[in-house]
C-alpha cells in the first residue's frame, strides 16, 4: 500500500507539471490580454503594466519564472510585503529569517492582492460550504437510495426517486432565489445573503465562531447545493443496491439465517457503496473548491467566482492558481477513493 | 398507525410554523399593583427601535479592486477612495461643478498653465487603530498634517512607471513632465537622469501649504484633472513601510470625511466617520457614523433590500416592472441620469459602411425612444450625440434641440436611396453583408436584436448579428479589420467634454486607435475643433465648438451612431436623506439617516 501511494504521488507531480504547462500556454494563446479594457490604454501605460508583471518577456522565460516562483523554496530575512514576492508558506526560522515557499503570483485585477491571499481567504469559505453541502447530500442521498432500493416499486421508491429527479432537474439557479425569497425576504428566518465567518480560521478552514450566527448563513446555500448532489447519490445507491442484492452471496447470507438488518448493512450496502464512493471523490473536489452559481446567488465570498472571472479578466496567475488547486484536490480525492475501495471490498488490493 | 401519526406530526409542525410567522408583534406586560390581589394585563405600546446610524450600501459583485488612489480605475474603488481622501479640487456630484477641495484657493499664471494652490492647514492624517479613529503621529510624536509635499509625492507616484498606474495617462496627458517620466525606462538611466525626470514633473511643493502645478495646456479641464483620485495626497511613510499592503485596514492612512475600518475581501468593507475632518463647503463633516458596503450581485442585493438589510439598491432589469407597479417600492424608486453613453461605432474604412449615406441611414433608422421604452425600461434618454449633457462643454438638448441624429424613418430611406444611387444598386439585396458585433451578454444581445429588427423594418437591410467573448471582442474591434458595426459604452473620468468627444474619437483616442481599428476615422476639422475647444475658456463658445465637433462625428461623417444615455435605476429607503450623484459614485458625507 505504501509503495502504491508513493507511486501515485510521483504521478501526481508529473500530472500537475504537465497541467501547469498546458494551462500556462493556453492562457497566453487565448486572444485578448489582462489589460484590454473598454477604455483602451495608451501604449506607454501598457508597457509599464507588462513590465511590472514580466509579460513583456518571451513565453519560455515567463513559464520558467512561474515555476521558479512556485516550486523553489527560499530562505530570506525580509518579512514579505510586496505583492510580487508573497509566499503561501512562511515559516519563521531564527532571528527574522523565514523559510518561504510557493509564490503563486499577484492578481492583475485586484492590484493589492495575490493569488495566495485569494486562496487563504476564499478557499476556507468554499470549503466550509462544500463540507456542509456534501454532508447534507450524503445524509439525504444514501438513506433515500437504500429505502428506494430495498422497497423497489413501492410508494417509497417512487417518492424517493421523484425527489431525486426533482433535485437533479431543478438547478441551484432556480432553487436558490426561491429559498432566498421565502426564508430570507418573506419570512425573514434566515439572512438572504452573506457568510457568518471571516479570517483568520482555525487550522486554515474552521471558523472561530461556530454558533448559530455561523450556521444561519450555512443552511440555505448548503441545502440548495446539497439537494442536487443528494439526488445523484440516491439514484446511484439505489441502482447499485438493486444489483448487489441479487448477488449469490446475499442469498447465501440470507440462507445462513442472518437477520435482514445484518444482510443489508454489512453485506449488501458495503459493496453497493463502491460506485457512490467513486463519484464522491470528484464531487468533493468540485464542491469544496467553490461553486460559482451558489456563491453568486447567496452572496458567499468563496473561491468559485475566481474560476470564472479570472478567465474573463485574463488574470493569468489567478487562472493558474485556481486550476492547479482544483487539480490537487481532484487528484487527492481520487487517491482517497482508491484507498477506500480496498476497505470496502477486500478483493481489491494494490500491489 | 405509526405512519398516520407521523403524518399528523408533520402537519402540526408546518401549521405551527405558519402560525408563529404570522403572529402579530404585540407586547403584553403583567402589572402587579400593590395592595390588590388580582393582576392587570396591560398592552404596552412598543417603543420604536432607534435606528443605528449606519448606512448599508452595495458596491456590486467582486472585491473592491484596490484602495490605492494611484492604481484605482473602477467605480467601486473610486467610491471608497473619494470617502477616504479629498483632492485639491472636489467635484460637486449633483451640479458637476468643480469646487475647492484641499486647496482653499488658487492663482493661475497669465499664460494659463501654472496653478499655485494654497492648501487648507491643520488637517491631520488619521488611521483606525482597532477601537477608534486616531491621528497619525510622526517619529517625534507630533501629529502629521496633510501638506503640499504629500500631494507632490502622490502625483509623482502615479507618474512613476514602476507604479504601473493605469490612470497615469490622464496626468501624463495634462501635467507637464508626467508623460516623460511615465514612458521612461528607469532601469537604463543613471541616478542623476532619474532625478531630473522626477524633478521635471510639474508638481512642486513651494512650502508646506503651497503647491505649484504646471500643466501642458491652458485648458478648461485642468482643475478637473488635478482633483482626480490619482492626484490625491498619499502617505509616503506608510507606503514605504508597508509596500503594496498599505491599503489594508489598520495600515491605511487617510484624511477625508471617512476612514477605513474593516475590509473582509470579497465580502464587505466598512468605513467610519473621521472626527478630525473639519468639514469644508464641498465636503462637510459626515453625519452618518458608519457605512457598510457589501459586494453582491444585483439580484441578491435587491433581495437584501427587500428584506430590509440594505438601504439603497439598484433594481435588476427583470424586477423593474414589478417595482413600478408595487405601491411601496414605486415610491422608493428613483431613475437618475448616469454619465455614460451607449453607442454603435462604424468601421468607416470597411465597405459597405465606408459610405456615409449608408451610415446615416442606419443611424437614422434606430428608434431610440422605442428601444428605451420596450427593451431597456430604465427611462434612458435617446442620445442625439455622444457627449453626455451635463458635463462641462457638452451640448445640451435644451440649447441644441436639433443637433446630431434623431429617429427619422423617412430621412433614413432618403439616405439609403442616396447610397444605392451612388453605388448603382437597384435592390437592397445587392448591398454586401454587414456584420453587427457585440460582446457576449444578454443585455447587449437584446439591444442588437431590437436594432437589427428596426433596420430590417425601415430599410429592408438584414445585418448579421454576432458576438464574441469580452476580451476577444476588445481585440477584434481594435484591429484595422474591425467589424462593420460594433458596440461600446463610455463613462466619464472627469466631467468635461474633453474626456468624451476628444479622448474617445480624436485620432489615437480610445475608440479610434492610431494604428487603425475602432471607427478608423480621421477628420482634420474635427481634430482642430476639439483642440480649440479644450483651450477655450468661455463656456458658451466652448459648448458651441463641441456642438460643431459632435455634428461632424454623428451626422456629417456619421462615424458613430449614439444610442442612449445611461440612467441609474435605484430604490432608496424613505429614511435615507440622500443626494443623487450624476457621475455614479456618491458623496456619502452629505447623506444622513432619519432617526
Amino acid at each position: 500500500m505504501g509503495r502504491y501511494i508513493a507511486r501515485r504521488f510521483l504521478w501526481t507531480l508529473l500530472v500537475l507539471l504537465v497541467l501547469s504547462f498546458v494551462t500556462f500556454a493556453l492562457t497566453r494563446a487565448v486572444p485578448g490580454g489582462p489589460f484590454d479594457r473598454e477604455k483602451s490604454l495608451p501604449p506607454e501605460i501598457l508597457k509599464n503594466l507588462e513590465a511590472r508583471y514580466h509579460l513583456d518577456e518571451p513565453f519560455g522565460k515567463q513559464y520558467l519564472r512561474y515555476l521558479n516562483d512556485v516550486l523553489i523554496p527560499r530562505i530570506t530575512a525580509r518579512k514579505p510585503t510586496p505583492v510580487l514576492e508573497e509566499y503561501l508558506i512562511n515559516i519563521k526560522l531564527w532571528n527574522g529569517y523565514y523559510f518561504r515557499w510557493m509564490n503563486l503570483g499577484p492578481s492583475y485585477s485586484s492590484r493589492s492582492r495575490t493569488v495566495n491571499d485569494i486562496i487563504r481567504e476564499q478557499l476556507p469559505v468554499s470549503f466550509q460550504l462544500g463540507v456542509a453541502a456534501l454532508t447534507i447530500a450524503v445524509l439525504i442521498g444514501i438513506p433515500m437510495g437504500i429505502l428506494a432500493g430495498l422497497k423497489q416499486n413501492t410508494v417509497w421508491d417512487y417518492l424517493g426517486m421523484s425527489i431525486a429527479i426533482f433535485g437533479v432537474s431543478v438547478p441551484v439557479i432556480a432553487l436558490g432565489p426561491i429559498l432566498v425569497w421565502i426564508f430570507g425576504v418573506m419570512l425573514k428566518w434566515l439572512p438572504p445573503t452573506g457568510w457568518g465567518a471571516k479570517p483568520p480560521y482555525i487550522l486554515f478552514f474552521i471558523p472561530r465562531d461556530l454558533s448559530w450566527n455561523f450556521w444561519r448563513y450555512v443552511i440555505m446555500p448548503a441545502f440548495a447545493l446539497g439537494l442536487g448532489q443528494s439526488a445523484i447519490i440516491a439514484r446511484l445507491t439505489r441502482a447499485s443496491l438493486l444489483q448487489v442484492i441479487r448477488e449469490d452471496y446475499i442469498r447465501t447470507a440470507r440462507a445462513k439465517g442472518l437477520p435482514e438488518r445484518i444482510v443489508v448493512l454489512r453485506h449488501a450496502l458495503r459493496n453497493s457503496l463502491i460506485p457512490v464512493v467513486t463519484v464522491l471523490g470528484p464531487m468533493f473536489a468540485a464542491v469544496v473548491t467553490g461553486t460559482f452559481v451558489t456563491e453568486q446567488i447567496f452572496g458567499i465570498p468563496g473561491l468559485g467566482k475566481y474560476f470564472i472571472v479570472s478567465v474573463t479578466n485574463r488574470d493569468y496567475p489567478v487562472i493558474m492558481g485556481t486550476i492547479l488547486l482544483y487539480a490537487i484536490f481532484l487528484v487527492l480525492a481520487n487517491l482517497v477513493v482508491d484507498i477506500t475501495y480496498a476497505w470496502l471490498d477486500p478483493r481489491i488490493r494494490y500491489e | 398507525m405509526s405512519k398516520k401519526w407521523s403524518l399528523v406530526a408533520i402537519v402540526a409542525v408546518l401549521a405551527a410554523l405558519v402560525v408563529t410567522s404570522c403572529k402579530p408583534q404585540v407586547q403584553t406586560v403583567v402589572v402587579t399593583v400593590p395592595g390588590k390581589t388580582e393582576q392587570i394585563v396591560v398592552t404596552a405600546t412598543p417603543v420604536p427601535p432607534t435606528r443605528p446610524n449606519i448606512l448599508r450600501l452595495n458596491l456590486g459583485p467582486g472585491d473592491v479592486p484596490t484602495l490605492d488612489p494611484a492604481l484605482a480605475t473602477d467605480t467601486s474603488s473610486v467610491q471608497v477612495i473619494d470617502m477616504l481622501t479629498v483632492g485639491l479640487t472636489r467635484l460637486d456630484e449633483v451640479t458637476l461643478e468643480i469646487l475647492p477641495g484641499m486647496a482653499e484657493n488658487w492663482e493661475i499664471s497669465p499664460d494659463g498653465t501654472v496653478y499655485t494652490f494654497k492648501l487648507r492647514q491643520g488637517i491631520p492624517w488619521v488611521r483606525w487603530n482597532g477601537q477608534e479613529v486616531e491621528q497619525v503621529l510622526d517619529d517625534e510624536g507630533n501629529p502629521r498634517f496633510v501638506t503640499a509635499h504629500d500631494f507632490e509625492y502622490g502625483i509623482k507616484r502615479t507618474c512613476n512607471p514602476e507604479t504601473a498606474s493605469d490612470y497615469a495617462y490622464v496626468l501624463a496627458f495634462a501635467l507637464k513632465g508626467c508623460g516623460e517620466l511615465n514612458s521612461a525606462d528607469l532601469g537604463a538611466l543613471s541616478d542623476e537622469e532619474k532625478q531630473a525626470l522626477f524633478d521635471g514633473v510639474g508638481a512642486k511643493a513651494l512650502d508646506d501649504y503651497t503647491l505649484q502645478v504646471t500643466f501642458n495646456e491652458p485648458a478648461a479641464y485642468n482643475l478637473n484633472i488635478i482633483g482626480m483620485w490619482v492626484a490625491h495626497a498619499m502617505p509616503k511613510w506608510i507606503i514605504e513601510e508597508k509596500g503594496d499592503r498599505w491599503t489594508e485596514p489598520g495600515f491605511n492612512q487617510s484624511y477625508g470625511p471617512y476612514a477605513l475600518k474593516e475590509w473582509v475581501h470579497d465580502s464587505y468593507l466598512v468605513i467610519v466617520k473621521n472626527p478630525f475632518w473639519p468639514g469644508i463647503p464641498s465636503s462637510p463633516q459626515a453625519s452618518i457614523e458608519e457605512i457598510k458596503f457589501t459586494m453582491l450581485d444585483a439580484s441578491p442585493a435587491f433581495a437584501e433590500y427587500e428584506a430590509g438589510n440594505l438601504d439603497v439598491a439598484g433594481v435588476p432589469l427583470p424586477d423593474i416592472d414589478r417595482v413600478k407597479a408595487d405601491p411601496v417600492l414605486s415610491k422608493e424608486l428613483v431613475i437618475a441620469p448616469l454619465a455614460c453613453t451607449y453607442y454603435y461605432g462604424f468601421n468607416t474604412k470597411k465597405p459597405p459602411v465606408d459610405n456615409v449615406h449608408l451610415r446615416r441611414a442606419l443611424s437614422l433608422a434606430i428608434d431610440r425612444q422605442g428601444l428605451s421604452d420596450n427593451v431597456l425600461k430604465g427611462g434612458q434618454p435617446p442620445a442625439q450625440w455622444f457627449c453626455r449633457p451635463g458635463m462641462a462643454g457638452c451640448p445640451t438638448p435644451e440649447k441644441y434641440p436639433d443637433l446630431g441624429v434623431k429617429y427619422d424613418p423617412e430621412k433614413a430611406k432618403a439616405e439609403l436611396k442616396a447610397y444605392m444611387d451612388e453605388m448603382g444598386y437597384t435592390d437592397v439585396s445587392q448591398i454586401p453583408e454587414i456584420i453587427l458585433m457585440f460582446n457576449t451578454s444578454e443585455a447587449h444581445r437584446k439591444i442588437a436584436e431590437a436594432i437589427s429588427a428596426m433596420w430590417k423594418e425601415t430599410l429592408g437591410i438584414q445585418v448579421t448579428v454576432t458576438n464574441q467573448e469580452w476580451k476577444v471582442y476588445l481585440k477584434t474591434i481594435r484591429t484595422a479589420d474591425a467589424p462593420h458595426i460594433w458596440r461600446l459604452g463610455w463613462c466619464m473620468d472627469y466631467p468635461d467634454a474633453n474626456n468624451w468627444t476628444r479622448e474617445v474619437f480624436a485620432k489615437g483616442g480610445s475608440s479610434n486607435p492610431a494604428d487603425g481599428g475602432g471607427i478608423n476615422w480621421e477628420n482634420p476639422v474635427f481634430e482642430e475643433l476639439v483642440v480649440k475647444a479644450a483651450r477655450e475658456m468661455d463656456p458658451v463658445k466652448r459648448m458651441d465648438l463641441y456642438a460643431q465637433a459632435e455634428q461632424i462625428l454623428v451626422w456629417e461623417d456619421a462615424a458613430i451612431a449614439p444610442i442612449y444615455w445611461y440612467t441609474r435605476v435605484t430604490v432608496t429607503k424613505p429614511y435615507v436623506n440622500r443626494t443623487l450623484s450624476q457621475h455614479g459614485h456618491e458623496m456619502l458625507e452629505k447623506w444622513s439617516l432619519q432617526p
